[in-house]
């Protein structure tokens, strides 16, 4: 890849790159941090990679697996007990429009790490369950059990937020009812 | 199929609708469309979905990353026929200072320094030996900077005075018992060498070292070292600390 090619990579994936890396990290500057490390490895190693259209797969990969290598060096994380968060147990929803980028940034950070990667991957929009898997080498069924858990952490954490702030908590039901009355 | 399982399934089912063909969905989709709670659940699913998706993509990274990974990674690619005529350059003003300062530095090694400035000295030898290769190579010192920062390296945030009017040559990093060291090499205006060596203050044994450059001649070399904020520097050249004191002002 030459020089005009890496510059339309970095303008094609570093501001969703930044994203997961932050989702990812404890603060903007290692997210910054990440992002660029991850740019530099392409500029050693990712360059020969043969197939142009795994750049993307390649550089969230390497992003990742960089984050897990810092990881190690710090304190471990304390083990998540994944069975702890069940989908079917959230059946109220945040007041969604209440709440900006930072503080909806700020609850996928709180989320706990195995299910903030899967859920900020498929956010990010451009990740199918199968590039999820690929990136995170895990098995399909697994990113599908984390999104779905995920998405119920997300919404707890979103619920608390919504709540310190004042706002009104709408559960589903209401909601329907409401739409249902005009 | 019970709506549990189709809810597991559709929870990776994006809002944009790019999955509407992917054959994994369709049994599940088919049941939304039979049954209304399950589609209820669905429509409310995908809504909290784009909303998620439209307020992380608000999220916008700090102004200058782009420009960092563009200079941290062009300082680290030089062109071929760059790279060899530098490498002759380079070569040529190492031999000269290390015939100049060989026999000092092997009869009177510097005894009064601390362990990381023993090793730093060390590096720099045999970088000026040509024994060992520069990490990064550049003749503008705020590329080396910019890569150190990305490669968790000790860099300076401001460079001394007149030291960056200087052209560099490159830098090094090497690991002092565990922790990091970075060696910046510049060509001072008489074609001789200077070196900024950064250290973290924490893992230095004096680290009360004052903020006044500290100078010490030792063999043929000429040290300054000093403290500000967390990182502990020594300027390193090959003769006099008269000379050395010039940099410093």
């Amino acid at each position: 890849m030459n020089a005009i090619d890496f510059q339309e990579l970095v303008d094609r994936q570093y501001v969703p790159l930044y994203r997961f890396a932050l989702s990812l990290a404890k603060s903007e500057a290692d997210a910054a941090d990440l992002t660029q490390q991850t740019f530099f490895l392409w500029a050693s190693k990712g360059h020969q990679l043969r197939d142009g259209s795994k750049a993307k797969s390649w550089l969230f990969t390497t992003l990742y697996r960089e984050f897990l290598t810092r990881r190690r060096r710090e304190v471990r994380f304390p083990k998540v007990e994944l069975d702890d968060a069940r989908e079917d147990e959230i059946a109220i929803s945040p007041n969604i429009n209440a709440l900006d980028a930072a503080t909806v940034s700020q609850a996928l950070r709180e989320v706990e790490e195995p299910f903030r990667a899967p859920l900020t991957l498929f956010y990010l929009k451009q990740f199918s369950y199968e590039e999820i898997a690929d990136v995170l080498d895990v098995p399909i069924g697994t990113v599908m059990s984390r999104l779905s858990r995920g998405k119920a952490l997300l919404r707890r954490r979103l619920l608390s937020k919504d709540e310190t702030l004042g706002n009104k908590v709408v559960s589903f039901e209401s909601q329907k009812s409401r739409e249902s009355h005009g | 199929m019970d709506n549990r399982e189709a809810k597991f399934i559709l929870s990776a089912y994006r809002p944009g609708g790019q999955d509407a063909s992917d054959s994994r969905f369709s049994e599940a989709l088919e049941q939304a469309r039979r049954d209304p709670m399950l589609e209820q659940w669905l429509r409310d699913s995908v809504t909290f979905d784009a909303a998620i998706t439209e307020r992380l993509s608000a999220v916008e990274p700090p102004p200058d990353l782009r420009e960092n990974i563009l200079a941290g990674v062009k300082v680290s690619r030089v062109p071929h026929w760059k790279n060899r005529l530098r490498k002759w350059t380079i070569a040529a003003a190492l031999i000269l200072g290390a015939t100049l300062g060989s026999l000092i530095w092997h009869n009177a090694r510097p005894a009064h320094l601390a362990g990381w400035q023993n090793a730093a000295l060390e590096v720099i030898s045999s970088l000026v030996r040509n024994e060992t290769s520069f990490d990064a190579q550049s003749g503008n010192p705020s590329e080396l900077l910019t890569w150190l920062r990305t490669n968790q390296a000790p860099a300076t945030k401001k460079l001394p005075n007149d030291l960056g009017k200087l052209s560099s040559v490159g830098c090094k990093t090497f690991s002092w018992n565990g922790t990091p060291v970075s060696v910046i090499c510049f060509v001072r205006k008489n074609g001789e060498l200077i070196h900024l060596v950064t250290i973290n203050a924490r893992a230095t044994v004096d680290r009360t070292r004052r903020q006044e450059a500290n100078l010490v001649q030792r063999g043929g070399w000429a040290t300054a070292t000093w403290r500000e904020g967390d990182r502990v520097y020594m300027l390193a050249l090959k003769g006099s600390r008269d000379q050395l004191r010039s940099y410093l002002l």
